[in-house]
């Protein structure tokens, strides 16, 4: 025992590296950890960059290594020193002994690095933060099978990987599919058969995308980016009043296509627009829809951290941009200071919430109770860059501005008017122009994502440099010029580009573009209130509250009055109206991945647990919808299984059954009841995956 | 050669970093890189893992007692409060929450004695725990970040004060997985008279899937949400639909069978039976002989629920369940540990529902092995005031700055007491540890780095530790 403590001892004074220095693994991987933050491609100090071989090399402002002579090198002087303004790194622990042996024996053996090493770009020649030019249509062998560009950008990938097309999916699979991505619920019986008549898909498309439906759908979408909810979160969780008035905005926005960019110049400072009316003032509810605790633990910082909610739900939903991470320091891996983070600080600072105490106020304007924030005064407040984040230690006053890495000069900043600052009309206008290198990219993406399953960009709300890289870039930037200059930002352009495109119309498969994908909980809730016949399909007003079971309250410190459902005809109404409350979400909601109700959702999670099967086999819900499903086949089919069957499948699946599937289900009808029979068909998987 | 400078490629063709990025939730279970050696070996979301170190515990007991214990009355004596006693505070901590009224400084009428052979002090509160002093790891010097319920049961529960972030069994679940799906991998149990405050805030898997969320287990009845069959269906019945849904989805699957997650939703609805079976059988506690009731006071009423809850605990942990959460105390103020009016009557009540239980449990985990895989850790979300509140009243207000909690088991060292606040009992004032530092502590004895526990999220590597530098609690280790 003794012995082997005294090895260990001697192995960490001086540890014998035994294999040959790996670069990668040993040296870079060291470097990259305790380094790259001050001497990468963000941060240069002392002119160093040392995250590639060919750059350590090089040196700074004077050389650091001598290869075969570690003691000679300054990197090992430095990192060995004791003097606070020389030793390196200045902050945090020493390198370890055995960090420091592999550099030394890296410069040792003669600082061997691979010659092919890429060296990461320079922030500012980052992709998503160059200007949207559009590229050069490709030119592909097989010229039949483009419809539109977007299958031309597809199709010279294809070809270029060596690989073949997918066949297109037959009429009926696309006419479900597109019901399900358009609106969120499946067609009808009488829709069907009209399509039966005529299967003209892009009649499908025009007509859903003129549907209210489609809004109630693709709002919601919108609502993950935005970080909705009903109420503020924490002890109280109490309901925000009026809120909802937001969501009817969002999903009437979508309805009437509003263009993109004046969608956001409304959420941000519909309360700046010369044009403002209550509609566009809603519209800045965006900015209050956060979570708020009303007794706050640090007073002090709980202003800088409502503050933080906006900048950094703008940032990621507009941008796509995690700029939130520069509030405590220089953002480590993204080109961003705090100097942009509180400068992005300054735009918001002079809105103040609305309150008496603890209880929230709306702001009346035209008799009509808006939930949003008001500037109380035209004169900003100035605003310091807080040093490590601490409200107590003010730095440098900063003007309201915009990342200096995403502008050659910075935007103009109207000037304050006699009624507001008109600081977030500068920014948002900034934001909505076409000269933003990120803010087409980003919407496009999102709607590609929602369409194909998977987005361009992986990695919807973070497009800087720790973002994924695009699988089609020029396709990616084609779209996101086309769709500022020649769709005019409508969204239902870009919808019908994508749909009519072979591409979003091909088979799914492992090799496709348009993956499998389990529907989101909305639409798969509201499908089966559509199968069943009980979806009431009244629009807007205040949230709805679908019932939640007993068990799931007693959980609440005020289980007796938290949660008051509605009747079960309200309750029926579609899911994107229902109540979310953050500190108690409906547990069928929750189970099925509903998104984050507190910052803001690039996309929904798919994870696939028995509390799912449990909630959809067992459920309350699950089991009134297969009870009215069973009355609706015997209404509409007579008795004859065979009838009921057929319609069943016709109304759930949108085809008719095959034969085995007939067969088995007769046979189990036998036994059993038509409404087991319904609550295994709305839980099939073809039912929630959509061909 | 050169094919260890090409990055790792995933059979989509993206680098693996891509590819973590992308799937972030949908098999967060291959997120974590750094935790697995081979990734091949979690095939579900809540599958086993390894961790990072060989573990002293597989399983973790969180006993919180809602509402914040006051320390002077329980853990920690304060020998000078007798003098003072009456006396009003003139020293800096700052004292209360929320401008309640200040009274004076109270001492605690609950003896102190000490027990075992370490001669652990422990107040008269608790003769029955006290009995395994020399088990019990007491740390003298938690302190926490906030004067609030809410956000301080969110910081015990996820380590930040805000909504929206994981909870430490959400990272066990996350980290770990569970040897057993058939049963969840993180369980809660709530009092009878409501939730704590922020309710599900406090076992909510935040940013990550739903998956690693707390499951409510209940002590009577179903155990589980939506677990019973439906009214009016029979068993038969139930097996029956099941049997017809397993079959037409495999005959959907033969055209996909590439398909994971179609596979993954067929084994789902089996996983959910057999759940309701395993759920139902560890919670039927009927089984357990009689002198085991009463060993957990299940035959007292003043101890019957908490009792039920300690016995179905060591009934899960045999089950394999990675971490369980009691709460003792629910709902509002008096109802908890939450002694505002009279501390005194409230802590005789919700000690005297607790003691005996959690005595029960030790001994029986003791009984029964468990024990050498076991970590307890016992506490609120933060301490009391040595004053009172209001002169000539006998409650205490809320004190984040020094409060005591106790840990035991599985690698930890009992019979000491760790850390110390002030002569008065307001503030820490040796080898403090924050609430992070028991976190770094619960991860490390479970087999987890916590620099190295890391979820992807808002482009940044979030821990459940955060970016300030925390420890683990060397002291309290074996």
């Amino acid at each position: 025992m003794k012995l082997a403590g005294l090895l260990l001892l001697v192995l960490s004074v001086e540890p014998s590296i035994s294999h040959a220095v790996d670069y990668e693994t040993d040296v870079k991987a060291t470097l990259k950890d305790r380094c790259f933050s001050c001497h990468g491609s963000v941060k240069q100090e002392g002119e160093l960059r040392l995250d590639a071989g060919t750059l350590i090399m090089k040196g700074g402002s004077q050389e650091v290594v001598v290869p075969g002579q570690s003691g000679e090198s300054e990197l090992i002087k430095r990192i060995t020193s004791t003097e606070l303004d020389y030793r390196m790194p200045p902050d945090g622990a020493r390198l370890t002994e055995r960090q420091l042996a592999l550099l030394r024996n890296w410069i040792d053996e003669g600082c061997d690095f691979p010659d092919d090493e890429v060296i990461p770009k320079q922030p500012s020649e980052h992709w998503a933060f160059l200007p949207v030019n559009p590229p050069a249509f490709p030119v592909v062998k097989d010229k039949t099978w483009a419809r539109n560009p977007i299958d031309t950008f597809v199709l010279a990938k294809l070809e270029a990987d060596g690989r073949q097309a997918l066949p297109q999916a037959s009429p009926t699979v696309l006419l479900r599919r597109i019901y399900l991505d358009l609106i969120g619920l499946p067609p009808t019986e009488a829709e069907q058969k009209k399509f039966s008549s005529n299967p003209n898909v892009d009649v499908i498309i025009e007509q859903l995308l003129s549907s209210p439906a489609y809004g109630e759908r693709w709002g919601r979408h919108w609502l993950d980016v935005v970080r909705y909810a009903d109420s503020n979160g924490y002890e109280r969780d109490a309901e925000k009043p009026y809120v909802w008035r937001y969501r009817d905005y969002v999903i009437d926005s979508l309805n009437r296509d509003k263009p993109f960019n004046q969608f956001v110049l409304e959420q941000i400072a519909g309360d700046e627009l010369p044009s403002r009316s209550i509609e566009t003032q809603v519209a800045t509810g965006f900015l209050r829809l956060g979570h708020w605790d009303d007794e706050p633990a640090d007073p002090d910082t709980d202003r800088f951290d409502q503050l933080d909610d906006m900048v950094s739900t703008t940032g990621q939903a507009f941008l796509g941009i995690t700029i939130g991470c520069a509030r405590c320091h220089d953002h480590k891996f993204e080109p961003f200071s705090t100097r942009d983070y509180y400068s992005l600080v300054a735009v918001f600072n002079p809105l103040e919430r609305p309150r008496d105490g603890r209880t929230e106020k709306t702001v009346l304007i035209d008799a009509t109770e808006v939930y949003s924030w008001t500037e109380i005064s035209n004169q900003a407040p100035v605003t310091h860059i807080l040093m490590r984040g601490s409200p107590q230690r003010l730095g440098d006053s900063v003007e309201p501005g915009v990342p200096a890495i995403l502008v050659k000069t910075p935007p103009h900043f109207p000037n304050a008017t006699g009624r507001t600052t008109q600081r977030r009309l500068g920014l948002a206008q900034w934001i909505a122009s076409n000269d933003n290198p990120l803010t087409a990219r980003v919407i496009v993406n999102r709607v590609w994502q929602q369409h194909f399953g998977e987005g361009i960009v992986s990695t919807a709300n973070d497009f800087g440099l720790m973002g994924s890289a695009p699988s089609h870039p020029e396709l990616l930037d084609w779209l996101s010029h086309w769709f500022m200059h020649d769709a005019d930002w409508s969204l239902k352009k870009l919808h019908a580009l994508v749909l009519r495109s072979r591409t979003w119309q091909s088979l799914k498969s492992n090799d496709s573009l348009v993956r499998y994908r389990r529907l989101e909980v909305e639409a798969i809730r509201d499908s089966m209130l559509a199968v069943s016949g009980q979806l009431n399909a009244k629009p807007f007003g205040p949230a709805m509250k679908p019932s939640i079971p007993k068990a799931a309250l007693e959980s609440n410190s005020d289980k007796e009055s938290v949660w008051v459902p509605s009747t079960e005809s309200e309750a029926a109404r579609r899911t994107v109206y229902a109540f979310i409350k953050r500190g108690l979400v409906v547990p069928m909601l929750e189970s099925l991945d509903l998104a984050d109700t507190v910052s803001s959702c690039p996309q929904r999670q798919v994870t696939t647990v028995a509390p799912q099967a449990l909630s959809l086999f067992n459920g309350d819900f699950a089991v009134q919808q297969a009870k009215h499903f069973a009355q609706r086949l015997s209404r509409e089919a007579g008795d004859d299984p065979q009838k009921q069957i057929s319609l069943a499948w016709r109304l759930a699946l949108c085809r008719e059954p095959s034969s085995r599937e007939i067969e088995c289900a007769k046979q189990f009808l036998i036994d059993e009841s038509l409404e087991q029979l319904c609550r295994v068909v709305l839980n099939l998987n073809e039912f929630v995956y959509p061909e | 050669m050169m094919s260890r400078f090409i990055p790792n490629r995933t059979p989509c063709g993206r680098t693996r970093r891509e590819f973590l990025w992308e799937v972030g939730g949908g098999f967060a279970s291959l997120a974590l890189t750094d935790l697995l050696a081979n990734e091949a070996t979690a095939t579900t979301i809540l599958g086993a893992k390894p961790g990072h170190f060989p573990a002293k515990a597989k399983h973790c007991v969180f006993l919180f007692m809602n509402g914040g214990p006051s320390q002077v009355d329980t853990f920690d004596p304060k020998p000078a409060l007798q003098k003072h006693h009456g006396k009003p505070y003139t020293g800096e901590a700052k004292v209360g929450s929320n401008g309640r009224p200040i009274g004076h400084l109270m001492k605690s009428p609950f003896e102190f004695t000490q027990h075992g052979a370490s001669g652990l002090e422990i107040s008269s509160l608790f003769p029955h725990t006290a009995k395994c002093a020399d088990d019990l790891c007491v740390i003298r010097s938690m302190h926490s970040d906030t004067a609030a319920h809410a956000s301080g049961c969110l910081q015990m529960n996820t380590g930040s004060i805000f909504i929206g972030k994981p909870s430490i069994g959400s990272w066990l679940s996350y980290g770990l997985g569970t040897p057993n799906e058939n049963l969840p991998a993180f369980v809660v149990m709530t009092d009878p008279r409501g939730g704590p405050i922020g309710s599900a805030s406090n076992w909510s898997a935040g940013y990550m899937p739903a998956a690693f969320q707390g499951t409510l287990f209940r002590s009577g009845g179903a155990p589980l949400l939506d677990l019973a069959t439906p009214q009016g269906t029979t068993d038969r019945s139930q097996r029956r639909s099941l049997d017809l849904l397993k079959s037409l989805n495999e005959e959907h699957l033969k055209s996909r069978p590439e398909e994971s997650e179609l596979v993954a939703r067929i084994e789902s609805y089996e996983l959910a039976y057999r759940m309701q079976t395993e759920a139902l059988r560890v919670g039927d506690i009927e089984r357990e002989d009689a002198a085991t009731l009463s060993m957990y006071g299940i035959d007292d009423p003043m101890t019957a629920d908490f009792g039920r809850k300690c016995l179905i605990t060591r009934r899960l942990i045999e089950n394999g369940v990675r971490f369980i959460q009691l709460y003792s105390g629910g709902g509002h103020l008096e109802d908890t540990w939450d002694g505002h009016n009279d501390c005194i009557t409230n802590h005789t009540q919700h000690a005297g529902e607790t003691d005996k239980p959690v005595a029960a449990l030790i001994a029986d985990l003791k009984r029964t092995g468990l024990w050498e895989e076991t970590l307890l850790v016992w506490g609120g979300e933060f301490g009391r005031t040595p004053t009172s509140e209001g002169v000539d009243k006998p409650g205490r207000d809320h004190n984040w700055q020094g409060f005591s909690m106790w840990i035991a088991g599985a690698g930890v060292k009992g019979g000491q007491a760790i850390g110390a606040t002030d002569e008065l009992g307001f503030k820490v004032v040796e080898d403090g540890c924050h609430v992070s530092d028991l976190h770094a502590t619960i991860l490390h004895l479970m087999g987890i780095d916590h620099t190295r526990l890391r979820f992807l999220h808002q482009g940044l590597n979030q821990r459940l530790t955060g970016v300030e530098e925390h420890h683990v609690i060397k002291k309290a280790l074996t």
